[in-house]
């Protein structure tokens, strides 16, 4: 019975020594063509995408759950979330798992790419765009090079809509 | 350093508390054998134990009142005095109050101290009348903690301690502060001439010794008690009277150490008092301070003053505040460490060295695999897979406890209830030896303490009635644990009147529980009792006064996955039987499925599960399902409408139907097909993401996946609002 290693993993995101703690260091992933940034360190790890368990009565975007060596974490697919069209999952889909507010939560994004440098003169305030694009889950506009990189503000994403109870019932409504 | 002292402290009330539950179990027993010698013993070593370790701590109120408690057990011991119900019950009294003083010591809170004093008194007294009989009444009634007034005797003490003092972690500070709460300590002198240069010095040494003059009433031997632990090698001298001055200016090298409030307050790192610092910093004067605090006044005496309240209230409200406080030191005390036989560990470590070994010969095949060798990559897994069995085996049984533990407060209970109710019972519990998971046997501790009050109060008759009814005159109430499969079933049984067809029928009728006519089985009846507000009216079956019902103790056991059950018969008694789980971090579950999805059904809520037959599933209102079992019609609960899931049957009678039965209300829920029975370990879903309405927890299941434990009454109340909103 030889063990087939049915979780690919990407990569551990491990802090490499020397990693300076101001914050500044970001990890980008893709979403179709757009480039995206998470503070390094909130990311847990990197994971492929494996089966999840759907939960009755949470919003589309809660693609499930997932037992991550023994503890239960929520799976977030961040295209639901943001409203684009959603994608057959390929060899580079993965799961960034991410800590906010003490807890765990995975998003599932189309590939990751770099950790990248961004100094904070080189970021912008969030854009206006009216009602258009909701702008609250974005604490800025990084640029990387020829790179525009969506900074998230993982608090605003995840915490205050879809981890409280009541919400889920508008959802569902 | 601190830190490491509270740690000894926890231990030290773990520990205390353990010997207080065995003088209070042999107490009661000495009622049964007032001559056990055996027994006396016993106690009297648990009440040393905590004595020496209290004063050892510095908790001198603990120390000094168990000191009392010695003394009249030595006598008692020594046949000075002969057991008496009177002296054992001033014994249970003051165990009950050395209890409060030793939560005093760990939680910082209030004590009675009228309490205090007048048991140290009555303990003193019977002490001393037995063996001076007509003297000393007088004496032993003021010999409390340090009084002004009875310092009439002078001490001068010296002592040299053993060199190994402070390598065996003592303080003479401590024994300093024990001496002070004898009487007051007048003087201490160092003696520092021994002290050798500072190059030959051994600081784990002790060269030091001390003269102390000591004011106090009490007699020789309780000042030598405080040296107890240090008597050992050391030069002790203790001698009465007036020498002693002469002696002390003899002394030469003198560097002289007097205690005052600040140094001790400053040495056990209390905040001092604002009035302190003030007059520290020279703020204000200490007559100023001293006149400041002299007017002060609590808040209650100002607002009578100002007759906001009249005294009354006041006394109310005092008491209440009491109350609060002893119920916030309920909460505090709760043990959160657990003790654990070392043949248990020892027996783990066995088992992790297996495992070990297994793993080493895994990695060891795996490193040269041939495919011939498969047989023995087999056989070596199923080896490992036995060895992980074993090891979640003993691991959970880390967490086991006998359930005595529960079970040993309830002789007491029995005997203040009997005496308070004017019955005689006598109680029989068997089956102690059960193991349980540590915190169901908590949680059970409050149902079982009603059902045994319930039965003491109410099941069983007044003496007379007894012999009127041809039945011994003492009542029996039997407490009963065993294992019954994967559950343990405790019972609680009286041989007393049983319940009350007729009253039941007639007080539910009243309450319009049910309809004047209706046709109920036995059953059904008695678990009338169990509903919310039916034993607050007369004394049917609640304890009066109490305030807590039988629905209480029904939901406390339900809200642990367990049932409750009654049997009875009128003239012969109640039996209340509890089935619980072993453990709250394993259940037994059922697995279904609905389309892909798995879901995990608790097995104690499933009554059974059937295959309907055509037609039997009728609607109301064109859209409520109803199914008829066994004569009544269950709400049927589609799972895959609750959840919006695609299923593989819409036809019930393709499906199964599980009857699930929840706080006493019966459903059934449609799934399509059951996979199998398992036991599963419940994971936290809100850990890391929230509470989901109608799921009741996670699991792994064995292909690594996340499987749904379903909330039965969860599912229930989506079933009914979603009913609602259609209607």
């Amino acid at each position: 019975m030889p063990v087939s290693a049915r979780e690919t993993s990407v990569g551990e995101c491990n802090q490499p020594a020397g990693l300076t703690t101001d914050g500044n260091q970001y990890l980008t992933f893709n979403l179709g063509e757009e480039f995206y940034g998470v503070d390094i360190l909130r990311v847990r790890e990197i994971k492929g995408y494996s089966t999840v368990t759907k939960i009755p009565h949470t919003p589309p975007h809660i693609k499930g759950v997932l037992n991550l060596r023994g503890t239960i974490v929520p799976i977030v697919e961040l295209r639901t979330k943001f409203g684009m069209p959603t994608v057959e999952y390929t060899a580079f889909t993965v799961i960034i798992l991410v800590v906010v507010r003490d807890k765990v939560i995975g998003l599932v994004v189309d590939s990751v790419s770099d950790v990248l440098n961004i100094d904070k003169k080189d970021i912008q305030p969030p854009p206006q765009f009216g009602s258009k694009v909701n702008v609250s889950f974005m604490s800025g506009i990084g640029k990387s090079g020829e790179k525009l990189v969506t900074l998230l503000n993982m608090e605003h994403l995840l915490v205050d809509g879809d981890m409280a109870e009541n919400s889920v019932a508008m959802g569902e409504a | 350093m601190s830190n490491d002292f509270a740690q000894f402290q926890d231990a030290f009330f773990e520990e205390a508390a353990e010997h207080l539950a065995v003088v209070e179990e042999g107490l009661l027993q000495l009622e049964q054998h007032p001559n056990d010698w055996d027994l006396l013993n016993k106690i009297f070593r648990s009440a040393h134990s905590i004595k020496g370790t209290a004063g050892m701590f510095g908790f001198s109120a603990v120390a000094q009142f168990t000191h009392k408690m010695e003394t009249l057990l030595d006598l008692l011991r020594n046949g000075q005095k002969a057991g008496s119900p009177a002296v054992t019950d001033l014994l249970l009294k003051s165990t009950d109050c050395l209890k409060t003083l030793i939560e005093s010591a760990k939680t910082g809170s209030g004590i009675d101290e009228e309490t205090v004093q007048r048991l140290t008194a009555d303990l003193a007294g019977a002490s001393t009348s037995a063996a001076q009989p007509a003297a000393a009444r007088g004496l032993g009634g003021s010999a409390g903690a340090a009084q002004p007034g009875c310092e009439d005797r002078t001490y001068a003490i010296t002592w040299t301690p053993p060199d190994w003092l402070f390598q065996r972690g003592l303080d003479p500070l401590q024994i300093m502060k024990e001496l002070n709460d004898l009487g007051s300590l007048a003087k201490v002198t160092l003696n520092t001439s021994r002290l050798p240069d500072l190059s030959d010095l051994d600081p784990e040494r002790c060269y030091l010794s001390w003269e102390i003059q000591l004011a106090t009433g009490k007699d020789h031997k309780v000042i030598e008690s405080v040296f107890e632990f240090v008597r050992e090698d050391s030069v002790l001298k203790i001698e009465e009277g007036e020498a002693l001055s002469v002696k002390r200016e003899a002394l030469e090298s003198g560097n002289e150490i007097r205690f005052t409030n600040d140094e001790r307050r400053a040495e056990s790192g209390e905040p001092k008092p604002l009035g302190e610092i003030l007059v520290e910093t020279g703020v204000v004067s200490r007559e100023t301070v001293d006149h400041a605090l002299a007017q002060q006044k609590r808040v209650g005496q100002i607002l009578v003053e100002q007759k906001a309240v009249t005294p009354e209230q006041l006394e109310q409200a005092l008491q209440k505040q009491r109350q609060q406080e002893t119920a916030v030191q309920a909460r505090k005390s709760d043990a959160t460490s657990i003790r654990v036989d070392t043949d248990k560990i020892d027996k783990l470590i066995n088992l992790v060295g297996e495992l070990v070994i297994t793993q080493s010969m895994l990695s060891d095949l795996g490193s040269r695999f041939e495919i011939q060798q498969l047989p023995v990559l087999l056989e070596r897994m199923a080896q490992l897979e036995r060895n992980t069995r074993e090891i979640q085996e003993r691991v959970m049984g880390i967490r086991m406890l006998p359930i005595g533990t529960a079970f040993n407060r309830f002789p007491r209970l029995v005997r203040d209830l009997s005496a308070k109710a004017g019955k005689k019972i006598q109680l029989v519990l068997s089956g102690e030896e059960t193991e349980l998971d540590k915190t169901v046997i908590e949680s059970i501790n409050d149902p079982l303490t009603h059902l045994v009050r319930n039965s003491a109060d109410h099941g069983l008759e007044l003496p007379e009635e007894r012999l009127d009814n041809n039945k011994p005159e003492v009542g029996t109430i039997r407490l009963n644990a065993c294992h019954e499969g994967g559950s343990i079933c405790i019972t609680v049984e009286d041989d007393g009147r049983g319940l009350n067809r007729e009253k039941i029928i007639a007080k539910a009728v009243k309450q319009g529980l049910i309809a004047e006519h209706e046709k109920l089985s036995d059953d059904q009846i008695w678990a009338l009792i169990f509903k919310p507000g039916f034993s607050t009216a007369e004394k049917v079956t609640d304890i009066s006064g109490r305030g807590v019902g039988m629905d209480v103790v029904k939901r406390n056991i339900e809200s642990l996955g367990g049932t409750i059950s009654i049997k009875t018969a009128t003239g012969q008694g109640t039996t209340f039987t509890l089935k619980l789980p072993l453990t709250l971090a394993i259940i037994e579950g059922m697995t279904v499925r609905v389309g892909k999805e798995t879901y995990i059904v608790p097995l104690l809520s499933i009554l059974e599960s059937i295959q309907p037959k055509l037609g039997s599933v009728k609607t109301v209102a064109g859209r409520g399902e109803l199914i008829n079992v066994r004569g009544s019609y269950l709400p049927v609960i589609r799972l895959y409408e609750v959840f919006a899931l695609q299923p593989e049957h819409t036809e019930p009678t393709k499906g199964i139907l599980l009857i699930l039965e929840t706080e006493g209300e019966r459903v059934a829920i449609m799934v399509d097909e059951i996979l199998g029975q398992q036991q599963v370990v419940i994971k936290s879903m809100e850990q890391n993401f929230r509470k989901v309405e109608g799921i009741a927890g996670a699991t792994i299941l064995g292909n690594g996946t996340v499987g749904l434990i379903l909330d039965v009454r969860g599912l229930l109340e989506i079933a009914q609002r979603e009913e609602a909103v259609a209607v």
